[in-house]
Protein backbone atom coordinates (compact mmCIF):
# COMPACT_ATOMS: atom_id res chain seq x y z
CA UNK A 1 0.00 0.00 0.00
CA UNK A 2 1.25 3.48 -0.86
CA UNK A 3 2.57 5.40 2.06
CA UNK A 4 0.51 8.42 3.07
CA UNK A 5 3.58 10.43 3.86
CA UNK A 6 5.05 9.78 0.43
CA UNK A 7 1.92 10.99 -1.27
CA UNK A 8 1.85 14.08 0.90
CA UNK A 9 5.42 14.83 -0.02
CA UNK A 10 4.69 14.31 -3.68
CA UNK A 11 1.73 16.71 -3.55
CA UNK A 12 3.85 19.29 -1.85
CA UNK A 13 6.62 19.08 -4.43
CA UNK A 14 4.16 19.31 -7.30
CA UNK A 15 2.62 22.36 -5.67
CA UNK A 16 6.06 23.93 -5.34
CA UNK A 17 6.80 23.33 -8.98
CA UNK A 18 3.45 24.82 -9.83
CA UNK A 19 4.36 27.94 -7.89
CA UNK A 20 7.56 28.26 -9.89
CA UNK A 21 5.95 27.71 -13.27
CA UNK A 22 3.22 30.13 -12.34
CA UNK A 23 5.79 32.77 -11.41
CA UNK A 24 7.67 32.17 -14.65
CA UNK A 25 4.44 32.49 -16.54
CA UNK A 26 3.76 35.85 -14.99
CA UNK A 27 7.28 37.09 -15.58
CA UNK A 28 7.14 35.96 -19.20
CA UNK A 29 3.76 37.61 -19.55
CA UNK A 30 4.92 41.03 -18.41
CA UNK A 31 8.11 40.81 -20.46
CA UNK A 32 6.11 39.64 -23.41
CA UNK A 33 3.93 42.74 -23.23
CA UNK A 34 7.03 44.91 -23.37
CA UNK A 35 8.50 42.86 -26.21
CA UNK A 36 5.26 42.98 -28.17
CA UNK A 37 5.02 46.73 -27.79
CA UNK A 38 8.60 47.10 -28.97
CA UNK A 39 7.86 44.87 -31.93
CA UNK A 40 4.63 46.58 -32.86
CA UNK A 41 6.24 49.99 -32.89
CA UNK A 42 9.08 48.66 -35.02
CA UNK A 43 6.92 46.97 -37.63
CA UNK A 44 5.85 50.11 -39.57
CA UNK A 45 9.46 51.19 -39.92
CA UNK A 46 10.65 47.79 -41.12
CA UNK A 47 7.76 47.45 -43.56
CA UNK A 48 8.31 50.89 -45.00
CA UNK A 49 12.02 50.23 -45.39
CA UNK A 50 11.15 47.01 -47.15
CA UNK A 51 8.67 48.72 -49.47
CA UNK A 52 11.13 51.40 -50.41
CA UNK A 53 13.86 48.89 -50.97
CA UNK A 54 11.58 46.79 -53.10
CA UNK A 55 10.68 49.74 -55.29
CA UNK A 56 14.24 50.95 -55.57
CA UNK A 57 15.79 47.56 -56.18
CA UNK A 58 13.18 46.54 -58.73
CA UNK A 59 14.14 49.64 -60.62
CA UNK A 60 17.74 48.58 -60.63
CA UNK A 61 16.93 45.70 -62.93
CA UNK A 62 18.64 45.93 -66.23
CA UNK A 63 20.55 48.99 -65.23
CA UNK A 64 24.19 49.17 -64.54
CA UNK A 65 24.43 50.40 -61.02
CA UNK A 66 27.11 48.15 -59.77
CA UNK A 67 26.51 48.06 -56.10
CA UNK A 68 28.16 45.04 -54.48
CA UNK A 69 24.98 44.16 -52.57
CA UNK A 70 22.82 44.01 -55.69
CA UNK A 71 23.11 41.21 -58.18
CA UNK A 72 21.08 39.69 -60.94
CA UNK A 73 20.66 35.95 -60.68
CA UNK A 74 22.94 35.42 -63.69
CA UNK A 75 25.66 37.43 -62.06
CA UNK A 76 25.17 35.55 -58.86
CA UNK A 77 25.48 32.20 -60.56
CA UNK A 78 28.48 33.25 -62.58
CA UNK A 79 30.13 34.42 -59.42
CA UNK A 80 29.25 31.60 -57.09
CA UNK A 81 30.24 28.92 -59.58
CA UNK A 82 33.85 29.74 -59.11
CA UNK A 83 34.01 31.84 -56.00
CA UNK A 84 35.39 30.25 -52.93
CA UNK A 85 33.61 32.36 -50.38
CA UNK A 86 31.67 30.93 -47.49
CA UNK A 87 28.01 30.87 -46.65
CA UNK A 88 27.10 32.78 -43.52
CA UNK A 89 24.05 32.06 -41.44
CA UNK A 90 22.77 34.20 -38.61
CA UNK A 91 20.66 32.17 -36.22
CA UNK A 92 18.56 33.97 -33.65
CA UNK A 93 17.23 31.84 -30.80
CA UNK A 94 16.97 32.22 -27.03
CA UNK A 95 19.30 32.30 -24.05
CA UNK A 96 17.11 30.15 -21.87
CA UNK A 97 15.04 27.05 -22.37
CA UNK A 98 11.65 26.31 -20.85
CA UNK A 99 9.94 27.87 -23.82
CA UNK A 100 8.40 24.82 -25.36
CA UNK A 101 9.70 23.97 -28.79
CA UNK A 102 10.76 27.53 -29.53
CA UNK A 103 14.48 26.90 -29.88
CA UNK A 104 14.23 23.52 -31.55
CA UNK A 105 11.89 24.94 -34.18
CA UNK A 106 14.48 27.54 -35.04
CA UNK A 107 17.19 24.90 -35.25
CA UNK A 108 15.06 22.72 -37.44
CA UNK A 109 14.55 25.61 -39.83
CA UNK A 110 18.25 26.40 -39.63
CA UNK A 111 19.26 22.87 -40.56
CA UNK A 112 16.66 22.87 -43.29
CA UNK A 113 18.24 25.94 -44.77
CA UNK A 114 21.89 25.25 -44.09
CA UNK A 115 21.82 21.66 -45.32
CA UNK A 116 19.50 22.35 -48.22
CA UNK A 117 20.56 20.22 -51.16
CA UNK A 118 17.93 20.92 -53.76
CA UNK A 119 15.15 18.71 -52.48
CA UNK A 120 12.77 20.40 -50.17
CA UNK A 121 11.62 18.23 -47.32
CA UNK A 122 8.60 20.38 -46.87
CA UNK A 123 9.14 20.94 -43.18
CA UNK A 124 9.82 24.59 -43.69
CA UNK A 125 6.84 26.85 -43.54
CA UNK A 126 8.41 29.98 -44.83
CA UNK A 127 7.03 30.11 -48.33
CA UNK A 128 4.79 32.97 -47.48
CA UNK A 129 5.17 34.62 -50.84
CA UNK A 130 7.41 37.43 -49.68
CA UNK A 131 10.41 37.86 -51.86
CA UNK A 132 13.00 37.44 -49.21
CA UNK A 133 13.78 33.75 -49.18
CA UNK A 134 16.36 33.42 -51.87
CA UNK A 135 18.71 30.97 -50.32
CA UNK A 136 16.95 27.94 -51.72
CA UNK A 137 16.15 29.68 -54.98
CA UNK A 138 19.78 30.62 -55.42
CA UNK A 139 20.81 27.09 -54.70
CA UNK A 140 18.32 25.69 -57.19
CA UNK A 141 19.44 28.14 -59.84
CA UNK A 142 23.02 27.13 -59.30
CA UNK A 143 21.97 23.51 -59.42
CA UNK A 144 20.17 23.95 -62.72
CA UNK A 145 23.21 25.41 -64.36
CA UNK A 146 25.63 22.87 -63.03
CA UNK A 147 24.04 19.44 -63.14
CA UNK A 148 25.04 16.82 -60.63
CA UNK A 149 27.98 15.50 -62.62
CA UNK A 150 29.69 18.87 -62.71
CA UNK A 151 28.82 20.33 -59.40
CA UNK A 152 30.80 23.16 -58.03
CA UNK A 153 33.17 22.22 -55.31
CA UNK A 154 30.95 23.80 -52.75
CA UNK A 155 27.84 22.03 -53.89
CA UNK A 156 29.69 18.76 -53.93
CA UNK A 157 30.78 19.36 -50.38
CA UNK A 158 27.32 20.28 -49.38
CA UNK A 159 25.96 17.19 -51.07
CA UNK A 160 28.55 14.94 -49.52
CA UNK A 161 27.99 16.31 -46.12
CA UNK A 162 24.26 16.15 -46.23
CA UNK A 163 23.46 12.78 -47.70
CA UNK A 164 19.86 11.73 -47.35
CA UNK A 165 20.47 9.96 -44.07
CA UNK A 166 21.99 12.90 -42.37
CA UNK A 167 19.29 15.19 -43.55
CA UNK A 168 16.56 12.88 -42.39
CA UNK A 169 18.24 12.63 -39.04
CA UNK A 170 18.71 16.33 -38.70
CA UNK A 171 15.19 17.15 -39.72
CA UNK A 172 13.17 14.27 -38.40
CA UNK A 173 15.17 13.32 -35.36
CA UNK A 174 14.25 16.28 -33.23
CA UNK A 175 17.31 18.43 -33.31
CA UNK A 176 17.52 19.37 -29.67
CA UNK A 177 16.90 16.18 -27.81
CA UNK A 178 17.38 12.46 -27.64
CA UNK A 179 18.91 11.12 -30.81
CA UNK A 180 21.31 13.94 -31.39
CA UNK A 181 22.77 13.33 -34.76
CA UNK A 182 25.66 15.56 -35.38
CA UNK A 183 25.34 16.11 -39.07
CA UNK A 184 28.61 17.88 -39.43
CA UNK A 185 30.64 15.68 -37.15
CA UNK A 186 29.21 12.38 -38.24
CA UNK A 187 30.14 13.01 -41.81
CA UNK A 188 33.37 14.48 -40.65
CA UNK A 189 33.63 16.61 -43.72
CA UNK A 190 36.07 19.34 -42.91
CA UNK A 191 35.61 21.02 -46.27
CA UNK A 192 31.87 21.29 -45.77
CA UNK A 193 32.23 22.75 -42.33
CA UNK A 194 34.78 25.18 -43.64
CA UNK A 195 32.28 26.44 -46.16
CA UNK A 196 29.83 27.53 -43.48
CA UNK A 197 30.00 30.20 -40.86
CA UNK A 198 27.43 30.92 -38.22
CA UNK A 199 26.66 33.91 -36.06
CA UNK A 200 24.48 32.97 -33.12
CA UNK A 201 22.26 35.07 -30.95
CA UNK A 202 21.27 33.30 -27.75
CA UNK A 203 23.09 30.76 -25.65
CA UNK A 204 20.85 27.91 -26.85
CA UNK A 205 21.85 28.48 -30.45
CA UNK A 206 25.52 28.64 -29.56
CA UNK A 207 25.55 25.33 -27.71
CA UNK A 208 23.45 23.65 -30.38
CA UNK A 209 25.78 24.52 -33.23
CA UNK A 210 28.92 24.12 -31.19
CA UNK A 211 27.98 20.54 -30.34
CA UNK A 212 27.50 19.85 -33.99
CA UNK A 213 30.91 21.14 -34.87
CA UNK A 214 29.91 24.20 -36.85
CA UNK A 215 32.17 27.16 -37.15
CA UNK A 216 30.69 29.93 -35.03
CA UNK A 217 32.41 33.19 -35.76
CA UNK A 218 30.56 35.26 -33.21
CA UNK A 219 27.89 34.77 -30.61
CA UNK A 220 25.75 37.19 -28.69
CA UNK A 221 24.42 36.22 -25.29
CA UNK A 222 22.11 38.03 -22.92
CA UNK A 223 20.52 40.20 -25.58
CA UNK A 224 17.82 37.97 -27.00
CA UNK A 225 15.03 38.97 -24.63
CA UNK A 226 15.59 42.70 -24.88
CA UNK A 227 17.23 43.38 -28.22
CA UNK A 228 18.97 46.65 -28.84
CA UNK A 229 19.64 48.31 -32.14
CA UNK A 230 23.34 48.65 -31.45
CA UNK A 231 23.81 44.87 -31.47
CA UNK A 232 21.95 44.56 -34.76
CA UNK A 233 24.21 47.28 -36.10
CA UNK A 234 27.25 45.42 -34.83
CA UNK A 235 26.17 42.22 -36.58
CA UNK A 236 25.37 44.13 -39.77
CA UNK A 237 28.78 45.79 -39.73
CA UNK A 238 30.54 42.49 -39.21
CA UNK A 239 28.56 40.88 -42.02
CA UNK A 240 29.20 43.71 -44.43
CA UNK A 241 32.89 43.75 -43.66
CA UNK A 242 33.25 40.04 -44.38
CA UNK A 243 31.05 40.30 -47.43
CA UNK A 244 33.06 43.18 -48.81
CA UNK A 245 36.30 41.30 -48.35
CA UNK A 246 34.87 38.36 -50.29
CA UNK A 247 35.17 35.93 -47.39
CA UNK A 248 31.47 35.27 -47.51
CA UNK A 249 29.23 35.29 -50.56
CA UNK A 250 25.80 34.63 -49.11
CA UNK A 251 24.19 35.73 -45.87
CA UNK A 252 21.00 34.17 -44.55
CA UNK A 253 19.15 35.12 -41.40
CA UNK A 254 17.11 32.54 -39.52
CA UNK A 255 14.73 33.72 -36.83
CA UNK A 256 11.23 33.18 -35.54
CA UNK A 257 8.56 35.36 -36.95
CA UNK A 258 5.97 36.46 -34.46
CA UNK A 259 2.54 36.22 -36.04
CA UNK A 260 0.35 36.15 -32.98
CA UNK A 261 0.59 35.00 -29.38
CA UNK A 262 -0.23 31.46 -30.44
CA UNK A 263 1.55 31.34 -33.78
CA UNK A 264 5.27 31.84 -34.15
CA UNK A 265 6.83 30.58 -37.35
CA UNK A 266 10.52 30.14 -38.08
CA UNK A 267 11.58 32.05 -41.16
CA UNK A 268 14.69 32.37 -43.27
CA UNK A 269 15.65 35.57 -45.00
CA UNK A 270 18.45 36.23 -47.43
CA UNK A 271 20.23 39.39 -46.39
CA UNK A 272 22.99 39.47 -48.99
CA UNK A 273 23.25 39.60 -51.90
CA UNK A 274 19.95 41.06 -52.98
CA UNK A 275 18.88 39.36 -56.17
CA UNK A 276 17.16 41.91 -58.35
CA UNK A 277 15.28 39.28 -60.37
CA UNK A 278 13.21 38.46 -57.32
CA UNK A 279 11.88 41.95 -57.11
CA UNK A 280 10.17 41.64 -60.45
CA UNK A 281 6.66 41.65 -59.00
CA UNK A 282 6.97 45.07 -57.50
CA UNK A 283 8.31 46.67 -60.64
CA UNK A 284 5.38 45.71 -62.86
CA UNK A 285 3.60 49.00 -62.36
CA UNK A 286 6.62 51.16 -61.94
CA UNK A 287 7.70 53.06 -64.99
CA UNK A 288 9.12 56.29 -63.71
CA UNK A 289 12.63 56.53 -62.49
CA UNK A 290 13.63 57.89 -59.13
CA UNK A 291 15.53 61.06 -58.64
CA UNK A 292 18.39 60.35 -56.31
CA UNK A 293 19.67 63.21 -54.28
CA UNK A 294 22.69 63.61 -54.44
CA UNK A 295 23.27 60.43 -56.53
CA UNK A 296 22.42 56.74 -56.70
CA UNK A 297 25.59 55.32 -55.28
CA UNK A 298 25.79 57.48 -52.21
CA UNK A 299 22.14 56.84 -51.41
CA UNK A 300 22.50 53.10 -51.87
CA UNK A 301 25.68 53.09 -49.83
CA UNK A 302 23.77 54.57 -46.95
CA UNK A 303 20.43 52.94 -47.45
CA UNK A 304 21.34 49.28 -47.96
CA UNK A 305 23.48 48.96 -44.82
CA UNK A 306 20.70 50.65 -42.89
CA UNK A 307 18.20 48.22 -44.32
CA UNK A 308 20.42 45.33 -43.29
CA UNK A 309 20.70 46.49 -39.69
CA UNK A 310 16.99 47.29 -39.57
CA UNK A 311 16.14 43.84 -40.84
CA UNK A 312 18.33 42.17 -38.23
CA UNK A 313 16.92 44.37 -35.48
CA UNK A 314 13.38 43.61 -36.61
CA UNK A 315 14.17 39.90 -36.61
CA UNK A 316 15.55 40.17 -33.08
CA UNK A 317 12.37 41.84 -31.90
CA UNK A 318 10.27 39.19 -33.62
CA UNK A 319 12.35 36.51 -31.99
CA UNK A 320 12.10 38.08 -28.53
CA UNK A 321 8.33 38.35 -28.73
CA UNK A 322 8.11 34.77 -30.02
CA UNK A 323 10.39 33.45 -27.30
CA UNK A 324 8.41 35.10 -24.53
CA UNK A 325 5.06 34.08 -25.93
CA UNK A 326 6.30 30.49 -26.31
CA UNK A 327 7.51 30.56 -22.73
CA UNK A 328 4.22 32.01 -21.61
CA UNK A 329 2.33 29.20 -23.32
CA UNK A 330 4.70 26.53 -22.06
CA UNK A 331 4.53 27.80 -18.48
CA UNK A 332 0.80 28.23 -18.35
CA UNK A 333 0.43 24.70 -19.71
CA UNK A 334 2.84 23.48 -17.05
CA UNK A 335 0.84 25.25 -14.35
CA UNK A 336 -2.39 23.70 -15.61
CA UNK A 337 -0.81 20.27 -15.71
CA UNK A 338 0.48 20.68 -12.18
CA UNK A 339 -2.99 21.65 -11.04
CA UNK A 340 -4.44 18.53 -12.62
CA UNK A 341 -1.73 16.37 -11.11
CA UNK A 342 -2.36 17.81 -7.65
CA UNK A 343 -6.04 17.02 -8.07
CA UNK A 344 -5.36 13.43 -9.00
CA UNK A 345 -2.85 12.99 -6.20
CA UNK A 346 -5.31 14.43 -3.71
CA UNK A 347 -7.93 11.94 -4.81
CA UNK A 348 -5.42 9.12 -4.52
CA UNK A 349 -4.31 10.39 -1.11
CA UNK A 350 -7.89 10.41 0.17
CA UNK A 351 -8.53 6.95 -1.20
CA UNK A 352 -5.46 5.61 0.53
CA UNK A 353 -6.37 7.36 3.77
CA UNK A 354 -9.90 6.00 3.59
CA UNK A 355 -8.60 2.50 2.86
CA UNK A 356 -6.41 2.78 5.94
CA UNK A 357 -9.32 3.79 8.13
CA UNK A 358 -11.51 1.01 6.75
CA UNK A 359 -8.76 -1.46 7.46
CA UNK A 360 -8.40 -0.31 11.03
CA UNK A 361 -12.13 -0.56 11.62
CA UNK A 362 -12.10 -4.07 10.12
CA UNK A 363 -9.29 -5.02 12.43
CA UNK A 364 -11.11 -3.65 15.48
CA UNK A 365 -14.33 -5.39 14.50
CA UNK A 366 -12.43 -8.57 13.76
CA UNK A 367 -10.66 -8.37 17.12
CA UNK A 368 -13.93 -7.76 18.97
CA UNK A 369 -15.56 -10.71 17.19
CA UNK A 370 -12.65 -12.96 18.13
CA UNK A 371 -13.10 -12.09 21.81
CA UNK A 372 -16.75 -13.14 21.88
CA UNK B 1 -5.85 72.65 -52.04
CA UNK B 2 -4.32 69.34 -53.03
CA UNK B 3 -2.68 67.21 -50.41
CA UNK B 4 -0.04 64.53 -50.08
CA UNK B 5 0.23 61.89 -47.40
CA UNK B 6 3.20 62.24 -45.10
CA UNK B 7 4.30 59.31 -42.96
CA UNK B 8 7.16 59.51 -40.50
CA UNK B 9 8.26 56.21 -38.95
CA UNK B 10 11.01 55.47 -36.45
CA UNK B 11 12.50 52.14 -35.35
CA UNK B 12 11.26 52.33 -31.77
CA UNK B 13 8.19 54.55 -31.76
CA UNK B 14 6.36 53.32 -34.80
CA UNK B 15 4.51 55.86 -36.86
CA UNK B 16 5.13 59.25 -35.33
CA UNK B 17 3.27 61.26 -37.90
CA UNK B 18 0.72 60.32 -40.56
CA UNK B 19 -1.42 63.04 -42.11
CA UNK B 20 -2.41 64.56 -45.42
CA UNK B 21 -0.39 67.72 -45.77
CA UNK B 22 -0.01 70.54 -48.26
CA UNK B 23 3.73 71.02 -48.21
CA UNK B 24 6.85 69.69 -46.56
CA UNK B 25 10.12 71.54 -46.19
CA UNK B 26 13.07 69.45 -45.12
CA UNK B 27 16.83 69.40 -45.37
CA UNK B 28 18.61 66.61 -47.22
CA UNK B 29 22.35 66.06 -47.40
CA UNK B 30 22.23 67.89 -50.72
CA UNK B 31 20.35 70.91 -49.41
CA UNK B 32 16.92 72.26 -48.52
CA UNK B 33 13.96 70.67 -50.30
CA UNK B 34 10.33 71.71 -50.59
CA UNK B 35 7.94 68.91 -51.47
CA UNK B 36 4.49 69.62 -52.90
CA UNK B 37 1.82 67.11 -53.93
CA UNK B 38 2.51 65.22 -57.18
CA UNK B 39 6.23 65.52 -56.75
CA UNK B 40 8.41 63.24 -58.90
CA UNK B 41 9.79 60.07 -57.35
CA UNK B 42 12.73 60.90 -55.16
CA UNK B 43 14.95 59.15 -52.69
CA UNK B 44 17.30 61.06 -50.48
CA UNK B 45 19.01 61.12 -47.12
CA UNK B 46 18.04 63.67 -44.49
CA UNK B 47 20.25 65.48 -42.02
CA UNK B 48 19.15 66.26 -38.43
CA UNK B 49 16.81 69.19 -38.72
CA UNK B 50 13.32 70.48 -38.16
CA UNK B 51 10.75 69.35 -40.71
CA UNK B 52 8.37 72.15 -41.60
CA UNK B 53 4.99 70.64 -42.30
CA UNK B 54 2.27 72.83 -43.76
CA UNK B 55 -1.33 71.80 -43.64
CA UNK B 56 -4.71 73.47 -43.00
CA UNK B 57 -3.08 76.86 -43.43
CA UNK B 58 -0.74 76.39 -40.48
CA UNK B 59 2.77 75.13 -40.01
CA UNK B 60 3.96 72.39 -37.65
CA UNK B 61 7.53 71.58 -36.78
CA UNK B 62 8.82 68.06 -36.29
CA UNK B 63 12.30 67.09 -35.22
CA UNK B 64 14.06 64.34 -37.18
CA UNK B 65 17.54 63.11 -36.40
CA UNK B 66 18.43 62.12 -39.93
CA UNK B 67 17.19 59.21 -41.99
CA UNK B 68 15.79 58.64 -45.43
CA UNK B 69 12.97 60.18 -47.38
CA UNK B 70 11.14 58.59 -50.26
CA UNK B 71 8.77 60.70 -52.28
CA UNK B 72 6.17 59.34 -54.66
CA UNK B 73 3.45 61.47 -56.28
CA UNK B 74 0.93 60.40 -53.60
CA UNK B 75 3.03 59.81 -50.54
CA UNK B 76 6.10 60.96 -48.66
CA UNK B 77 7.70 58.35 -46.43
CA UNK B 78 10.33 59.42 -43.94
CA UNK B 79 12.36 56.76 -42.18
CA UNK B 80 13.92 58.63 -39.31
CA UNK B 81 16.33 57.36 -36.69
CA UNK B 82 14.19 59.27 -34.26
CA UNK B 83 11.48 61.87 -34.61
CA UNK B 84 9.91 64.05 -31.95
CA UNK B 85 7.01 66.46 -31.80
CA UNK B 86 7.78 69.71 -29.94
CA UNK B 87 5.98 68.52 -26.79
CA UNK B 88 8.29 65.53 -26.44
CA UNK B 89 11.49 67.52 -26.56
CA UNK B 90 13.40 68.09 -23.35
CA UNK B 91 14.89 71.57 -23.72
CA UNK B 92 17.32 71.27 -20.83
CA UNK B 93 18.66 68.01 -22.14
CA UNK B 94 19.08 69.41 -25.63
CA UNK B 95 20.84 72.45 -24.23
CA UNK B 96 23.28 70.41 -22.20
CA UNK B 97 23.86 68.09 -25.15
CA UNK B 98 24.58 71.15 -27.26
CA UNK B 99 27.08 72.43 -24.74
CA UNK B 100 28.77 69.06 -24.34
CA UNK B 101 29.15 68.63 -28.08
CA UNK B 102 30.48 72.14 -28.48
CA UNK B 103 33.04 71.63 -25.73
CA UNK B 104 34.12 68.42 -27.39
CA UNK B 105 34.65 70.14 -30.69
CA UNK B 106 36.56 73.10 -29.30
CA UNK B 107 38.53 70.72 -27.11
CA UNK B 108 39.43 68.72 -30.20
CA UNK B 109 40.91 71.72 -31.83
CA UNK B 110 43.06 72.32 -28.78
CA UNK B 111 44.29 68.93 -27.65
CA UNK B 112 43.24 66.46 -30.33
CA UNK B 113 40.55 63.80 -29.98
CA UNK B 114 40.16 61.03 -32.52
CA UNK B 115 38.47 61.57 -35.84
CA UNK B 116 35.47 59.45 -34.85
CA UNK B 117 34.88 61.32 -31.59
CA UNK B 118 34.71 64.58 -33.42
CA UNK B 119 32.33 63.24 -36.04
CA UNK B 120 30.09 61.94 -33.31
CA UNK B 121 30.19 65.28 -31.51
CA UNK B 122 29.31 67.10 -34.72
CA UNK B 123 26.32 64.83 -35.25
CA UNK B 124 25.23 65.37 -31.62
CA UNK B 125 25.58 69.10 -32.10
CA UNK B 126 23.43 69.02 -35.21
CA UNK B 127 20.76 67.01 -33.39
CA UNK B 128 20.74 69.34 -30.38
CA UNK B 129 20.52 72.35 -32.66
CA UNK B 130 17.60 70.87 -34.56
CA UNK B 131 15.79 70.02 -31.32
CA UNK B 132 16.16 73.56 -30.04
CA UNK B 133 15.03 74.88 -33.40
CA UNK B 134 11.84 72.83 -33.26
CA UNK B 135 11.19 74.02 -29.74
CA UNK B 136 11.75 77.62 -30.80
CA UNK B 137 14.46 78.13 -28.19
CA UNK B 138 17.24 80.49 -29.22
CA UNK B 139 20.49 78.64 -29.73
CA UNK B 140 23.04 79.63 -27.09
Amino acid sequence: MANLQHIRRRIKSVKNIQKITNAMDMIARSRFNAARDALLSNIPYVNKTKEIMRRVVSQMRGREYEHPFLKTRDELIAEQQNADGKFLFIVIASDKGLAGSFASNVFKEAHDTIEYDGTDTGTSMDDDGDDENFHKKNFDALNAVKPIAHRTQKQQRQMNATGGVARAAAHGGGSSSGANVSVAREYNDAAYIDGIEIITVGRKATTHFQQRGYNIIKSYHGISERPQYKYAKEIADLVMERYASGEIIDVTLIYTQFKSAISCVPDDVTLLPLVTDDYAKASANLKEEYIYEPDVMSILNEFLPRRLATRIYGAMLHSAASELSSRMNAMSNATDNAQELVGRLNLFYNKVRQAGITNEINEIVGGANALE
Amino acid sequence: MSTILLEVATPDKGEVFAKDINMLICRSIAGELGILPKHARLLTELVPNALRIKFDGSETLLFVSGGFMEVTPEKITILADSAEVPDDIDVERAKSAYKRAEDRITGFKNKGDTEIDIKRAEAALARAKARLLVKGVPIP
